[in-house]
């Protein structure tokens, strides 16, 4: 008769062996640690956050840009953003447009934050984005909104 | 069949109170708190992510963009204690999309090799410590090299269990997006699929 016990031990032994294995051979790289840790010091504290409400890389696209760009929306209707992103070489070209449209700061977070001012109708182009993780801090008046973080 | 001496060392579960406190803390702007959480869940983190077998650049962007996420979520999200689960989910779905994206997939996993770390015992002691760590390191890779030949289905969930501190089950559910009952029936029997291929 099987002691079920003795399984249970076993199991338990081999998945701590798992566990060391996966320490030993496939740890998280320090350096990924680091940067997020990094990330407390330029989180958002003291502007909106702005969901993404539209992705064209999740469910069925009903609005599709230029082939293989990729359409994000944030926001509501109060201050929302609108972007296609495309790929140009190595890095990103960010086509966007703050909605509803009036002119504002808008300031790339991340890495490298780059800040750029919109025309009248809210417009701006980022280019030479690198790929990675994005978000957007917007000031139009007297609103700030930044978007939640994605992929690019 | 070998498995390696576990060090004397016991894995203990995380304590779900502390790491909601440790939540809490940071939300009012303790950065020492803010780093403990990072240290303490990283590794599921990373469980999650490489249990997708994203290549090594979208796996790292990933895991920045999902603690990205948290930092700026920080003064919203409603069950502190649940942290864990949140970032999970948040790794898996961040994960699914770059596979959508059609970026690649890495068929197997690299072996790296780890190099002994400089320290001061006699000369005998290290190298006798050498050659036991040497015997503990190949057995670890012989284990790791018998999970790589395991199902699909099999590595996933295992690569996701293998984060330390050991998942909770509601953890493993949200980093893989399956019911929390079928972790337990799955998690055995591909044990016992490793066991078998370990003889």
């Amino acid at each position: 008769m099987t002691c079920v016990n003795g399984d249970v031990d076993d199991d338990a032994e081999l998945e701590g062996a798992l566990r060391r294995a996966a320490e030993l051979l496939d740890p998280v790289p320090a350096s990924l640690v680091e940067v997020a840790v990094e990330a407390f010091r330029f989180r958002t504290v003291d502007a909106e956050l702005a969901e993404l409400t539209f992705d064209s890389m999740t469910g069925t696209a009903a609005v599709r840009g230029p082939a293989q760009a990729r359409v994000l929306g944030f926001g509501g209707q109060a201050a929302g953003l609108d972007l296609e992103i495309t790929a140009a070489g190595p890095s990103r070209r960010v086509v966007g447009q703050v909605t509803p449209p009036a002119h504002a700061v808008v300031e790339v977070r991340g890495d490298t934050p780059v800040s750029v001012t919109t025309d009248a109708l809210g417009r701006f182009i980022v280019d030479r984005v690198p790929p990675g993780p994005l978000s957007f801090r917007c000031r139009v008046g007297d609103v700030v909104f930044t978007t939640e973080w994605v992929t690019v | 069949m070998t498995i390696p001496d576990a060090p004397d060392v016991r894995a203990c579960r995380v304590d779900i109170d502390s790491t909601g406190a440790l939540f809490q803390a940071a939300a009012k702007g303790d950065a020492a708190a803010w780093e403990a959480l990072v240290g303490r869940l990283s590794p599921l983190v990373w469980s999650v992510v490489r249990s997708h077998r994203l290549i090594d650049a979208d796996a790292h962007e990933v895991f920045q963009t999902t603690w990205f996420r948290l930092a700026d979520n920080l003064t919203r999200i409603r069950e502190p204690d649940k942290v864990g689960s949140w970032l999970a989910s948040t790794a898996r779905h961040e994960c699914l999309k770059v596979i959508r994206g059609s970026r690649r997939v890495v068929p197997t996993s690299d072996v790296d090799v780890l190099s002994p770390e400089a320290d001061d015992r006699s000369p005998e002691q290290a190298v006798l410590d050498a050659e036991e760590a040497a015997g503990q390191e190949a057995a670890l890779r012989r284990v790791w090299q018998a999970y790589e030949q395991l199902s699909d289905n099999c590595r996933r969930l295992l690569r996701v269990l293998m984060a330390s501190p050991p998942p909770s089950y509601a953890e493993i559910a949200a980093g893989l997006g399956i019911a929390i009952g079928s972790i337990g029936p799955t998690r055995g029997r591909c044990l016992g699929h490793l066991r078998r291929l370990l003889t």
